[in-house]
């Protein structure tokens, strides 16, 4: 089974490069190699992951291992229940994505390296779900980091997707070096990078609290770099300018993801630090309320969507705070199924209407779009968490463990709790309010009358997609299938009928809103530019940019002095020696002649 | 007879030769001066060879040589006289700084026609 995981974990890379050196010659070859490559990875990882859910042993393997001076370097992979979970998830979605670009991109001159690097990054992703050897983890992790960068920018003749491709790679390394240094601490103290081996001695033999408090805090700072978490969060929604089917790849299945599936899976280290989870309460509180007031006011399709995502992340990271592993994960699934349905179907109505992305020019789409207007009625009602569908039931989940939490918890500091439960009962209002703002503003009212409908490529991912969005919230009654407690409870009548009521209560004002004031409906808000930003910008890239200026003059100035300084002299030197260069045949013979007798005069005198 | 007379014959010859090389300015005195050099260098070997009574006369085989090589020289030198003559209309040596060092190689006196001396 090890062996088959390993195809898995190889299968894209190989698709990738076949894709990229095949690609220019025959356009149908690209795509038929592209989807094949990723439909066998879908295979492989299926096989894989469908054996190690739920009660099955985990499997564990070391491939090879590498003498260093420190603790081997492993070749090593784990797949339990929450990695399986993870490799379904993202092949999954990124089989659907690749099937959905044929139509997206079908006239797309560069999409031989698209659909390369969208392989790389599934693989990426793969890798770090089953890598047990933390470098190996860090390895997928950068790799998604470079991949993103290219993928954004894959329209590189625009100016904001240049930017936002910058933004997010500059902006995800720093948060990376917190990785980086994570596993260095690790090493230190375990004296072994495999994680496994970390988390069971973090299990089995008692550490102090926050003991380790270090190494939980700086993989925090990773992962919210990477999930685009307060103060990180601006470069998500600036990555937008990409192609509609990454900002699906990216939001669902992969990058951001991987900030809260490295979270659940090094959770025993982040429980036995409680100053850690604290930190991440109070980040996940604030960047959910502020991300979903952002999503309230924007206008633009693709950053509400991308304004949720950043909310909805914070949303696990409250419930991984709150000590509710189980719903956290689900609301990952959960989230990574109706984000992918949601910007899938969000770049079908792009499309549809040719190109533009605001939603001042959409509206009316719903009986011209009929399949995306219904898969997408299914996407935002799950992220409002409506009634029997997914998100409703994970997003609940989370809000009642972070009740409880807040009742009697063990954050350091209990108000952190209480900010928690408040900000999510809050966010969850707003999430409604936005949903069903994007979605009024979208199919209803009056819009462009030019629409051509999305080709079948594109619209059968959505249903798909659609269908473990309606149904997923089946699993609630099964936690163990993703390793959770057994005998774990999801389902709470109390916080489930409150929250049916928040949603009622919120749609009905907003709808309320709409038949009042039409299209305007809480009016037009000048969306402010995070603030983050500027603080970004004065501290940490003017900085740079100015010991960069240092650099450079002292290159120019010290370094460079020395080595003009070595050629001016040889030349002046030159300039001495070429005097002597005077034509004059009888004066050389002159100074042979002195020279000779110089020489048989010194020699006569020493012999 | 002592051999210090011939040596001083050759030494003087040497002497004038080398005087003639350096000072004079017509090429082809300066070719005597080089044939003197020559020749006091064959004084040397012949007297040599006498005072040591080699068996093999190498000394004045190397006359002979030296000679030899000397009439080759003087050809080829006479042939580059006369090119010089034929180019420049003069054979003064000091006057023929062609290959000197120079900053800008236009200042290069360009040579006269070769009508000129040959006619």
């Amino acid at each position: 089974m090890s062996w088959v995981l390993l195809a898995a974990l190889v299968v894209p890379f190989v698709t990738a490069a076949v894709t990229l050196f095949t690609g220019h010659r025959s356009d149908v070859a690209a795509k038929g190699i592209s989807v094949g490559g990723s439909a066998l990875g879908l295979v492989l990882a299926w096989v894989v992951a469908l054996a190690h859910l739920g009660d099955a042993p985990p499997l564990a393997h070391v491939f090879t291992s590498t003498r260093t001076v420190g603790p081997p370097i492993e070749l090593a992979v784990y797949v339990g229940p929450l990695g399986a979970a993870m490799l379904i998830l993202a092949t999954t979605v990124a089989f659907l994505v690749q099937v959905y670009s044929l139509g997206y991109l079908a006239d797309d001159p560069r999409y031989p390296s698209y659909a390369a690097l969208v392989s790389i990054f599934t693989g990426a992703m793969s890798v770090v779900v089953s890598a047990d050897d933390l470098w190996l983890l860090l390895v997928g992790w950068e790799l998604m980091g470079a991949c993103s960068y290219f993928l954004i920018a894959h329209h590189w003749e625009l100016e904001d997707a240049r930017a936002g491709a910058v933004k997010a790679f500059l902006i995800t390394r720093t948060a990376d070096l917190g990785l980086l240094f994570a596993i260095f601490v690790l090493g230190d103290r375990f004296g072994t990078y495999r994680l496994s081996t970390i988390l069971r001695v973090i299990t089995e033999v008692a550490v102090p609290r926050d003991g380790l408090w270090l190494p939980a805090l700086l993989l925090a700072v990773a992962v919210i770099g990477k999930s685009a978490q307060v103060p990180f969060h601006t470069w998500l929604p600036d990555a937008m300018p990409g192609p509609t089917p990454i900002s699906a790849l990216i939001h669902a299945a992969t990058m951001v993801a991987a900030g809260v599936f490295l979270v659940a899976r090094t959770y025993p280290l982040f429980l036995s630090s409680p100053s850690t989870l604290t930190f991440l309460a109070l980040v996940a509180a604030v960047t959910m309320f502020l991300a979903a007031v952002y999503a309230m006011v924007t206008h633009d399709l693709k950053r509400v969507l991308a304004w949720s995502t950043v909310s909805q992340l914070a949303y696990m990271f409250g419930g991984l705070a709150a000590g509710a592993w189980s719903a956290a994960v689900l609301h990952l699934l959960a989230h990574g199924a109706f984000k992918a349905l949601l910007f899938l179907a969000a770049g079908s109505v792009v499309h549809a209407i040719g190109g533009a992305t605001s939603m001042d020019v959409m509206g009316g789409l719903r009986d011209k779009v009929p399949d995306t207007f219904v898969t997408m009625t299914i996407g935002f009602a799950a992220l409002a968490g409506v009634v029997p569908l997914v998100g409703f039931f994970s997003k609940d989940a989370i809000i009642h463990a972070a009740w409880e939490e807040a009742r009697h918890g063990r954050l350091v500091w209990p108000w952190v709790a209480w900010l928690l439960v408040v900000s999510m009962v809050a966010t969850a209002a707003l999430t409604v309010a936005y949903s069903l703002r994007a979605w009024l503003l979208v199919f209803f009212g009056d819009g462009p009358e030019v629409v051509h409908d999305s080709p079948a490529t594109m619209r059968v991912p959505l249903v798909v997609l659609a269908v473990p969005t309606a149904l997923g919230g089946l699993a609630v009654t099964v936690p163990g299938i993703i390793g959770g407690a057994p005998g774990e409870h999801l389902v709470h009548w109390s916080t489930s009928v409150l929250m049916t009521l928040l949603v009622v209560v919120t749609a009905t004002l907003v709808l309320v809103l709409y038949r009042r004031r039409g299209r305007a409906m809480w009016g037009p808000v000048v969306v402010p530019h995070p603030p983050i930003d500027w603080v970004w910008d004065r501290f940490l890239v003017r900085p740079v940019r100015w010991l960069a200026v240092l650099v450079r003059a002292g290159d120019r100035d010290v370094i460079d002095a020395y080595a003009d300084g070595a050629a001016a002299s040889a030349r002046g030197i030159g300039g001495l020696l070429r005097r002597t260069q005077t034509g004059s045949v009888q004066g050389y013979l002159m100074v042979v002649v002195v020279g000779a007798t110089a020489i048989a005069v010194a020699a006569g005198l020493l012999a | 007879m002592p051999l210090w007379w011939p040596l001083l014959v050759a030494s003087l010859l040497f002497a004038i030769g080398v005087y003639g090389v350096l000072s004079r300015r017509n090429a082809v005195l300066v070719l005597m001066g080089v044939e003197l050099m020559l020749n006091a260098v064959n004084i040397n070997f012949v007297a040599f060879d006498a005072q040591l009574r080699d068996v093999l006369h190498a000394g004045q085989t190397f006359a002979l040589f030296t000679i030899v090589i000397a009439a080759a020289e003087v050809g080829l030198a006479l042939a580059i006289v006369l090119l010089v003559f034929r180019t420049h209309g003069h054979i003064e040596v000091d006057e023929l700084r062609e290959l000197a060092d120079r900053d800008d190689p236009a200042e290069l006196p360009a040579p006269q026609a070769a009508s000129e001396g040959v006619a």
